[in-house]
């Protein structure tokens, strides 16, 4: 851990003060002491990037002379001093904007409507996208996909015509850590079809345990595991279930 | 010395105890003994024995993973999977003792906390074939009066 991590800054959220570990965003601060800040692009293993908007906070200091502004809590790291407040009006307006809008991309994402309703809106009062999908370009996808390695996901395009695809097919592992990340299941997969695992407009076949004949993964999800974890490719090639009754044999051995 | 659950396989009697136990504390409405984080087998007919997770020194789950969402907990000695899980399931195949594993149901990765440092199923346990302690426990008295907490108690606990 590097040593800056455990040095302590004080700050006031919503009336709190709060030792905060220095280093760390407001929104992480903010959830370690129960302060719920809405988001959607944040996800607490990868860096963060501040796409959504949706965690906007109010900050000030009292050397400000009451100015206040308005940053991404996600981004933010806390500072000493820094008076925080996840609740005020203009915090609320703010998202309430980021949520219509948000609305007008992905009018049928169950999850955003969800959100926006929080925020007292039912509709968009912006121009429906057509055809729309779900996603809402928070790019967890592309940043998952980048921690494991296969760096196969991209922003394709630019402006409002930005979209998520996988432009060189054979990168894909075929994992599916994307789609069960995906913050409004705006991936779609099919499991098992034929056998196969359909993920990203690419067919995979499956690695079967050859006891229980349960699937394990796609042929190049172990290969790759096994590759960046540098474990023996064995590892991977038995389902829990069935290492799991090995290994109550092995427990039972060991005692007699 | 901090402690952790030792496994005396021969006591085990597979009464499932365990199971119930845990799925009791980590399985939220309804109960799914199919998602417990320990298991307790009869194997060919005689081999009886409870397995979970040995929350090993260098373990293959830790280093699969690609996040560092395997963190050990320095108040339990357990491995905890934090939020940082992107659900990669490196971890549930490269665990060579089968004891971390994928919930379909809820999208998320199980495994033993040992409930944070005070395990339900050394508990419930009637035979002590788990126990949650400094040392391995000395061979049991026959005649020794063991007090376990009888299971309906288990019945009656909050689920979460
Ligand atoms: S969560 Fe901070 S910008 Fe999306």
């Amino acid at each position: 851990m590097p040593k800056d991590r455990s040095e302590k800054v004080r700050v006031t959220i919503d009336g709190r003060s709060i030792d905060a570990e220095k280093g760390k965003s407001i929104l992480e601060v903010a959830r370690e002491c129960g302060i719920e800040i809405p988001s959607l692009c944040y996800h607490p293993g990868l860096e963060s990037f501040g796409a959504c908007r949706l965690c906007v906070v109010e900050i000030t200091k009292p050397g400000w002379e009451g100015w206040k502004k308005l940053v991404t809590s996600c981004l933010y790291p806390v500072e000493e001093e820094l008076i925080i407040d996840t609740r005020s009006e203009e915090v609320r307006e703010n998202r309430s904007v980021v949520l219509d809008l948000l609305l007008a991309r992905v009018p049928e994402s169950d999850v955003i409507r969800q959100l926006a309703a929080e925020y007292g809106i039912h509709d968009t009062s912006y121009t429906k996208r057509e055809d729309a999908d779900t996603c809402i370009m928070c790019t967890i996808c592309v940043r998952v996909c980048d921690a494991i390695g296969a760096n196969a996901i991209a922003t394709l395009s630019r402006g409002p015509d930005k979209y998520v695809d996988v432009p060189d097919k054979d990168a894909c592992i075929g994992c599916l850590a994307c789609a069960l990340s995906c913050p409004t299941n705006a991936i779609p997969f099919e499991e098992f079809v034929n056998g196969k695992r359909k993920i990203w407009g690419r067919e995979f076949d499956l690695v079967y345990d050859e006891i229980s004949h349960e699937p394990i993964g796609t042929p190049e999800q172990i290969d790759h595991f096994a590759e960046k974890s540098g474990l023996p490719k064995e590892y991977f090639l038995k389902s829990d279930k069935v290492r799991k009754k090995e290994t109550a044999v092995t427990f039972a051995r060991v005692q007699f | 010395m901090s402690k952790r659950l030792f496994v005396t396989p021969y006591r085990c009697t597979d009464c499932k105890n365990c199971e119930v136990a845990c799925s009791f504390v980590h399985t939220r409405n309804p109960m799914k003994p199919a998602l417990t984080r320990v298991r307790a087998y009869t194997l060919m007919g005689e081999i009886k024995s409870v397995v979970l997770c040995l929350q090993c020194e260098d373990a293959a789950c830790q280093t699969v993973c690609p996040t560092g969402a395997l963190t050990r907990n320095p108040d339990t000695g357990a491995i905890d999977r934090t939020d940082a899980c992107i659900l990669c399931k490196a971890c549930t195949m490269a665990c060579p003792f089968g004891n971390i594993h994928f919930d379909p149901a809820y999208e998320e990765i199980v495994k033993c906390d040992v409930c944070g440092g005070d395990p339900a199923c050394a508990k419930y346990c009637p035979t002590r074939a788990l126990v949650w302690a400094e040392e391995p426990s000395p061979d049991l008295d026959p005649e020794e009066e063991i007090e376990v907490m009888p299971l309906p108690w288990a019945m009656t606990m909050p689920a979460k």
